[in-house]
């Protein structure tokens, strides 16, 4: 008996079988269930719970605050873990600055606290107690020193402790933290009414969409024609993920795991419409791309089919140049050892290789003076999707 | 056991003095944090504080030390950081340079002991009793 894989994703819902890939759209009048229920409740039929495998980027994923005692180490490495784990970091704090930081607004769902070797004492005190009654949290875990574990489980009684994600080498120890991460979000998932009930469907756990396709890049060059270093941009209905190799940056974290997440909160194309226009609008290059592209910045205000391709083509250019040398806030990609750029998601229903390769070809030029383009793949047929959810089944095994 | 974060700073790939630095340190009894070749200045200061470091010792073999260095101060500014002795060595300047010219400069960015063309073992002895008289 074969396997059922669904992808509900906020714009669309992916379902793979041996026969093939079929999507729908969603229809937000209905809560999630019943919208897949009524689109799909026939094909769910012929299989049992057991093989039908769910995974979904629908609920916007988990939200996280970071605490930390330094940019290069604590920081750095508790951001990688985070967005490795599928989360979406809402703001990060260098502690040394906790005391002029502003809380965020809304409801962060955890804060990570870090810093410090083990073995040294007393580097958070009750500059941090009293900057965390200002926050709205719903989980609080520790990964820094352990000596000051038992000062922090004092005053915050719900404090998860786990082991310190700095090693005295200082290098990065994620892998209890990235475990933690992971299991909160399915917690998160029963949690939440909308998604609970696909529990119905499925006996297996339910993982979030850039966990998975993060845990398909170990085998992509073996699957597919793409030649490491390269990265894999997924643009959806609401962020852009890129997923990239490690060889494509230079920094000082030595961890197992060969490839690394950034997420692009608000560079969607239909539910972050607004702010990747606003993006665009803001970027040094964009009169000459549309220019280039034959239209005008008119076209940004348009609700049409060729609307949408041009926000899709921006949204291309736009994480490309974040990750570039031109921006140095970001994760800095040295985007001229690139080899091949994948393309998944939303993104391949609705540009064609041409379309992707004029955007390419332009960023190239304009933005980093070499003529030279890397590979393009379009994931046409979500594969890359499907090759994770069967490798997380194999490990779950 | 004192503890020293060391390394080479800027786009420095001179790596054979890093390695000796490494044995001798560890050789003379000190916990040793080497972050290599290529470190910037930002990722010095902030292992010293994860580490919470007794000194941070910094070479500079191919001599752009001067070019990075003079953020030295700004960089301890933002920490508190009271106790840390500063140490550099290594080739300082690019090309031909006295003594005199090089040691006032590195101590104005804020370096406590500076070893410009200095031999490792004559530096680190000196960096020694330094360190005994501070305490
Ligand atoms: C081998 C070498 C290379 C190799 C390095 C291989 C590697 N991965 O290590 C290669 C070929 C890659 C290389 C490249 C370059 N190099 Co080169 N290289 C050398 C060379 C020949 C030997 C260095 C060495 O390993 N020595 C052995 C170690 C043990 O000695 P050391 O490095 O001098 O360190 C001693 C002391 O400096 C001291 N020390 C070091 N740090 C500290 C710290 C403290 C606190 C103390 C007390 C002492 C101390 O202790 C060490 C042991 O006694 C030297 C010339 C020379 N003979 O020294 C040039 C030299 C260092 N290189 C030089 C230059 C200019 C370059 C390049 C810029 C050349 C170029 N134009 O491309 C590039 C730079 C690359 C880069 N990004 O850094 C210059 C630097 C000149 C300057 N500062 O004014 C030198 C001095 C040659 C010269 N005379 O012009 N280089």
């Amino acid at each position: 008996m074969s396997k059922l894989l669904i992808d509900v994703g906020s714009t669309y819902v992916k379902v793979c079988q041996k026969s093939g890939i079929s999507q729908y759209f969603r229809d937000f009048k209905k809560d999630i269930y019943d919208d897949l229920i009524t689109k799909c409740g026939d094909i769910f039929s012929q299989y049992k719970k057991e093989d039908i495998f769910i995974c979904s980027s629908a609920n916007g994923g988990l939200s996280t605050l970071i605490i930390g005692l330094t940019n290069s180490f604590s920081l750095k490495f508790a951001k990688n873990i985070a967005f490795n784990s599928g989360i979406n970091i809402i703001d990060t704090i260098l502690y040394s600055k906790i005391e002029e930081s502003k809380s965020p607004g809304e409801l962060v769902d955890v804060v990570i606290i870090v810093g410090g070797i083990d073995g040294i004492g007393n580097v958070f005190d009750e500059k941090l107690l009293r900057y965390l009654e200002k926050v709205q949290y719903s989980n609080i875990v520790y990964v820094g020193t352990a000596q000051d574990a038992s000062f922090l489980k004092e005053h915050l009684p719900n404090l998860t402790v786990l082991s310190n994600i700095i090693t005295h080498k200082l290098h990065v120890n994620g892998n209890e933290l990235k475990e933690y991460l992971t299991n909160l979000y399915q917690a998160d998932i029963v949690g939440k009414e909308d998604i609970k009930h696909l529990y119905e469907i499925t006996a297996n756990q339910i993982y979030s969409t850039p966990y998975i396709v993060n845990r398909s890049l170990p085998f992509i060059d073996a699957n597919f024609d793409v030649v490491n270093p390269f990265i894999v941009v997924d643009i959806g209905g609401a962020t852009t993920d890129i997923h990239y190799s490690r060889d494509l940056v230079r920094d000082n974290i030595v961890s197992e795991s060969g490839y690394d997440r950034l997420v692009f909160k608000k560079l969607g194309v239909f539910k972050s419409r607004e702010t990747l226009i606003y993006a665009a609008k803001n970027n040094e290059f964009v009169y000459e791309l549309l220019a280039y592209l034959n239209v005008t910045e008119n076209i940004l205000e348009e609700e049409s089919e060729k609307a949408l391709r041009i926000l899709m083509q921006l949204s291309i250019f736009l994480v490309l140049y974040k990750v570039s040398r031109l921006n140095p806030l970001y994760v800095t990609l040295q985007l001229e050892l690139l080899k091949t750029i994948v393309l998944t998601g939303g993104i391949t229903k609705v540009l064609n290789y041409e379309e992707v390769e004029v955007i390419i070809s332009f960023f190239y030029k304009k933005v980093m003076n070499v003529h030279a383009l890397p590979n393009i793949v379009m994931d046409y047929d979500y594969a890359i999707w499907t090759l994770g959810m069967e490798n997380t089944q194999k490990e779950e095994k | 056991m004192m503890k020293v974060v060391t390394g080479v700073v800027g786009n420095d790939i001179h790596v054979v003095a890093n390695r000796l630095i490494d044995i001798s340190l560890q050789a003379r009894g000190f916990e040793v944090f080497n972050l290599g070749v290529n470190t910037s200045l930002e990722e010095f200061i902030d292992a010293v504080v994860e580490t919470d470091a007794d000194i941070l010792l910094i070479s500079s073999l191919n001599g752009e030390a001067e070019g990075w260095c003079r953020d030295l101060q700004f960089l301890r500014s933002e920490y508190e950081l009271k106790d840390v002795t500063f140490v550099i060595g290594g080739n300082l300047a690019v090309g031909e340079a006295k003594q005199s010219d090089i040691i006032p400069k590195y101590k104005s960015y804020g370096f406590d002991l500076v070893f410009h063309q200095i031999d490792l073992n004559t530096g680190l002895d000196e960096m020694e009793r330094y360190m005994r008289e501070k305490q």
